[in-house]
């Protein structure tokens, strides 16, 4: 499977070029008091939504700029 | 053998007299030339040594070998052939259930059956992997699959739009299966039309043609890929293409449906296309007498078209009761003393090593005839080839009215065009591919005008032009006719009780074997895929899919309608395996110093993506530079190390996220050391940050981290907006390490700066000046554990550095060392390697670093705190220790197990015996319950028949050479 990403600064490219940074988690927790149940769930718990959801892509092979995108892992392609 | 210009193997071997060309891989039945394509694995063979080279697509050249496969001696005499006598033993799916009890048998049966259905042989010895394989990536707004009419007209429309086109087209040359059809159209014979066509679309300057060039597949957002076969005067011998295209055309053709009868796979029987290629395009007379038994105008105008040229044509039978629409092709017939058989088929071919004849039966009544051919040209019609369209997710359902597949809902930007939509009459053909063209360019939209324009093209329409020339391409096309019917035959009469009727040519796929799997509850062609092969092998549906489908549906007692077209499975071509693994460049980064230690006789190895010195000479234990190094001085190139500058207002907020250590304790002209980690506390990365003044900072990384560190910092500091920048040097800076007690006084010589021990304590960093001219940042380290000092420099400064250092230290017999001596250095000191002392299983803390961690801090939401805290008293987990191995016992080897009982409770990280030390020490990760000083543990060296080869070692701090670090600070 192969689709292509927009990077905000170089437009339109091959999904090779970047790196998958996960699904928007929302910024990283507090950790006065955080527990360890807290911390893995933001770490590792992903959910699996067959809908559009925000990812963070890195354009590594790019300008390398880390950027949020709103992608349907269903049909893999960036919805506007 | 000799062949034409422009023959294929197969085309020659035929021309030769040749029939027989291999034997099926179940049976071992004679196959012969079924197809000109491709299509079927009947002409499978061994190709200069490669097996499983289809003869029919692989153009002849001097000097090939060329042998059969699947055979033992000659294809005409078999010694496995008997086993066609024991085809009843042979059900459907016959190894998944005959041969698995009893079960210590099976290894047994199994390679008996590798040897008998083997696909060919590999020499494991050969050389495979000879000639150019390169690979191209192109950009297109317009992809057409398939060079035949309509796949020349739609490249054309776009083309005239402005548009970028790329064609694809297998054969060597355009125009498909006009190029070989001669009967007069429109005042001139087909194949100068075709011709035509074929020269316009080479003038045009935007259109990429690309000939013996098969499209693969279409992926996600109109990838196409596709190889080319190079011919002598391409630079490549194959070239894999991926192609980014904005619109796909797909016009692929047809090709014939096969009729399912009676002994239909005997050398003697082929498609239309193979009998009237050989004949039109190869010049080769396919036979004497021929039967024809076939379902279309096409297959008619064949018949015609040989008799023309002299073939005896005994019989042409037409599947069709009536519907025979072309009406010239129908008076050439009658004209003609050929005699005719509406509603009829072939039922069976008589014959055993080629066909001697065939048995004409009615679908209808029950009258039979036996007549004498010695070939037999046969199909059911043609089929779409829906490949192309498969790989692209169109949806696909039969079509009652030409029976064969079409697409119901086309993807994005994929158009469809030619005879595949079941189009037969060349101007309708032609026009459906304007239409497509001009529908892509529609879709392309403004940038098609733009584009030409910045590129300078040619004549170019505007949007607007475009979509009226769309519109009137297809008031044109409906103009024309449409498709007329096809013919929905599904299998020829009487091949009940012991017939054997293949459906699969290549998998011996027959259509007892289809019931068989019906009888199984498999009733779906999928489900009698995966049990009885169908489809399984080189085929991969595109021939005996929609029979399968077609037959399935008719045993189910289903309309044909619900025949569902199954999956078709990229590649639709083989290129080779050598092709897809692409040219094999080694590309890699050399060191600024790569020439000045490949003469000083350095073994290179491949460290990431670096070439590194591995070692100087040819001792491998690197022994003399060790001990060079502990007693005297030696150089090493760390020019590979991260090195990375950072600054901005909020750069110490991105160093205190990313590291663990309190950063705020940086001071300048010194070195921190510390370490990165990741969410789950594992360590990732290890270096020393310098302060270099307000927000401005130094880092080092390792090498093997220094391509993801940019990445890594930017990643954990993305929600908060911080304003720093981040720099890599790595690249623009090269170092030098030189260690060794006799350090300072090789240093002293080639600088005026003071590095005595009071001004240059250690882990200070200075910038000083070398050479009388160099200025290099010099850092005082120790991860050899000597005294010791890393310089970096310019990169293209630092071949001087060397040389300079070189000369000043030739007094001191100073040496180059590399990593091996390096690694030994380290691991005597107890250093860690990240990946090699640490795992996923691990965290900072268990490798004793956690000492670095400032755990007081949350504000920083440092990288993996959360883990540290959460593990650092969990029970069962690994921890690293020293190893002190007993003396005279076996050596143990870099991940040598350590077990307690039955358990494996670790491992052996790094081992060597140090002639430092005097005795054979390693570095080992165990479970907590042995991690203490002290503890006898086993070393587990191989397990095999007769028990366990083991030794003992004992548990001892891993910091086995200068404990306290003196030599370090002196």
């Amino acid at each position: 499977m192969t689709f292509r990403l927009t990077c905000p600064v170089c437009g339109k490219r091959d999904v090779y070029e970047f790196t998958f940074g996960g699904q928007e988690r929302g910024p990283r927790p507090e950790q006065d008091g955080l527990s360890a149940e807290e911390h893995f769930r933001w770490t590792q718990f992903r959910l699996i939504p067959n809908e559009p959801q925000e990812e963070w892509w890195y354009h590594g092979q790019g300008c390398g700029v880390w950027f949020k995108t709103t992608r349907d892992p269903g049909t893999n392609r960036e919805v506007k | 053998m000799t062949g034409y210009a422009g023959d294929t193997v197969a085309s020659a071997l035929y021309g030769a007299g040749v029939r027989i060309f291999g034997r099926s891989l179940k049976y071992h039945r004679p196959r012969g030339l079924y197809s000109m394509e491709g299509e079927s694995a009947n002409t499978f063979m061994s190709i200069d040594g490669i097996p499983n080279e289809c003869a029919e697509t692989t153009e002849l050249r001097a000097g090939m070998a060329i042998a059969p496969q699947n055979v033992r001696g000659d294809p005409r005499r078999d010694r496995f052939g008997f086993l066609n006598a024991f085809d009843r033993l042979m059900p459907a799916g016959f190894y998944y259930h005959l041969f698995h009890r009893p079960q210590f048998l099976w290894p047994l049966f199994q390679s008996g059956l590798r040897r008998m259905a083997g696909t060919g042989v590999l020499d494991l010895q050969g050389d495979y992997g000879t000639g150019v394989r390169t690979e191209r990536y192109l950009n297109a707004d317009v992809v057409v699959v398939g060079g035949g009419p309509a796949g020349m007209a739609a490249a054309l429309a776009a083309g005239e739009s402005g548009l970028r086109v790329c064609l694809f087209e297998r054969r060597r040359q355009l125009g498909g299966q006009m190029s070989w059809r001669v009967r007069d159209f429109e005042g001139e014979p087909l194949y100068r039309r075709a011709e035509a066509l074929a020269a316009r679309v080479r003038a045009a300057e935007n259109v990429k043609v690309l000939t013996r060039s098969l499209a693969t597949g279409v992926w996600g957002e109109n990838l196409v890929t596709g190889f080319t076969v190079g011919t002598e005067d391409d630079p490549f011998r194959e070239c894999h293409w991926e192609c980014r295209a904005r619109t796909v055309v797909v016009a692929a053709g047809c090709m014939d449906r096969p009729l399912v009868f009676n002994q239909n796979d005997r050398p003697g029987v082929m498609q239309v296309g193979t009998a009237w290629r050989l004949a039109r395009t190869y010049g080769i007379r396919p036979g004497k007498s021929v039967a024809f038994s076939v379902a279309d105008d096409l297959g008619l105008e064949a018949a015609i078209d040989l008799d023309d040229l002299g073939v005896r044509v005994r019989f042409i039978a037409d599947a069709r009761e009536s519907g025979q629409q072309d009406r010239a092709v129908f008076q050439a017939l009658s004209d003609r003393a050929i005699p005719f058989f509406p509603g009829c088929a072939v039922s069976r071919a008589v014959g055993r090593k080629r066909v001697r004849g065939c048995v004409l039966r009615s679908l209808k009544g029950r009258g039979s005839r036996r007549f004498h051919c010695d070939l037999l040209v046969a199909n059911a019609g043609m089929q779409p080839r829906i490949g192309t369209l498969a790989t692209a997710n169109a949806r696909l359902a039969y079509c009652a009215h030409t029976h064969g597949y079409q697409p119901t809902e086309l993807p994005p930007g994929v158009f469809v065009a030619g005879s595949m939509t079941g189009l037969r009459d060349p101007r309708s053909i032609e026009a459906s591919g304007r239409v497509a063209g001009y529908g892509a360019a529609v879709w392309c939209g403004d940038r098609a005008k733009s584009g030409a324009r910045a590129a300078g093209r040619g004549p170019s329409l505007s949007p607007g032009r475009a979509s009226r020339a769309a519109e009137a391409a297809v008031r044109e096309a409906k103009a024309l006719p449409g498709p007329p019917a096809g013919c929905g035959i599904i299998h020829a009469p009487a091949i009940g009780r012991g017939a054997k009727a293949f459906v699969d040519l290549d998998e011996d796929g027959t259509y007892k074997n289809v019931k068989e799997s019906m009888a199984r509850g498999l009733d779906v062609p999928e489900l009698a895929k995966r049990f009885a092969g169908f489809g399984l092998g080189p085929g991969q549906y595109r021939v005996a899919g929609q029979n399968l489908a077609m037959i399935m549906a008719d045993l189910r007692g289903d309309p044909v309608e619900t025949a569902h077209a199954t999956t078709v499975r990229p590649p639709l071509g083989a290129p080779s395996i050598a092709t897809l693994a692409g040219p094999g460049h080694d590309v890699h980064k050399r060191t600024p110093l790569h020439a000045e230690q490949a003469a000083r006789g350095a073994v290179f190895r491949r460290a990431g993506p670096w070439q590194r010195a591995r070692h100087f000479g040819d001792d491998p234990s690197c022994r003399d530079e060790i001990r060079n190094v502990r007693t005297n001085v030696g150089i090493l190139d760390s020019s590979p190390l991260g090195k990375f500058r950072i600054h901005g207002p909020d750069a110490l907020k991105a160093l205190q996220r990313v590291y663990i250590s309190d950063m705020r304790k940086t001071r300048p002209g010194s070195c921190k050391y510390s370490a990165m980690c990741n969410d789950m506390g594992q360590l990732m990365d290890d270096g020393v940050v310098v302060n270099e003044g307000p927000d401005d900072y130094y880092f080092t990384t390792s090498s093997a981290r220094a391509g993801a560190t940019v990445e890594w910092f930017r990643f954990h500091t993305r929600h908060d907006g911080w304003d720093y920048n981040l720099v890599n040097l790595t690249d623009a800076l090269g170092s030098l390490n030189i260690a060794g007690p006799n350090a300072r006084r090789v240093l002293e010589r080639v600088t005026g700066a003071n590095v005595s021990n009071e001004a240059f304590p250690y882990l200070a960093c200075r910038r000083i000046t070398v050479g009388g001219g160099v200025e290099a940042r010099c850092l005082r380290l120790g991860f050899v554990g000597e005294l010791s000092f890393e310089l970096h420099a310019p990169a293209s400064c630092v071949p001087y550095l060397w040389d300079l250092l070189m000369e000043a230290g030739a007094d001191f017999r100073v040496r180059p060392f590399g990593l091996e001596a390096q690694n030994c250095l380290r691991a005597e000191k107890g250093h860690v390697i990240i990946g090699t002392e640490s795992e996923q299983r691990v965290t900072l803390t268990d490798i004793g670093m956690g000492w670095m961690w400032d755990r007081e801090n949350t504000v920083s939401k440092k990288v993996g705190a959360p883990a540290l805290r959460a593990c650092e008293r969990q029970p069962g987990r690994l921890k690293l220790v020293g190893l002190r191995v007993e003396e005279g016992a076996k050596a143990p080897r870099d991940g040598t197990l350590v077990v307690d009982g039955e358990k494996i409770v670790g491992y052996v990280c790094t081992t060597r015996s140090s002639e430092t030390l005097g005795w054979q020490y390693g570095l080992a990760l165990v479970h907590r319950e042995h991690a203490f000083p002290g503890r006898r543990i086993h070393l587990c060296h191989e397990e095999k028949a007769g028990g366990r080869v083991t030794s003992t070692a004992f548990v001892i701090s891993p910091h086995f050479y200068d404990p306290r670090g003196q030599r370090l600070r002196s």
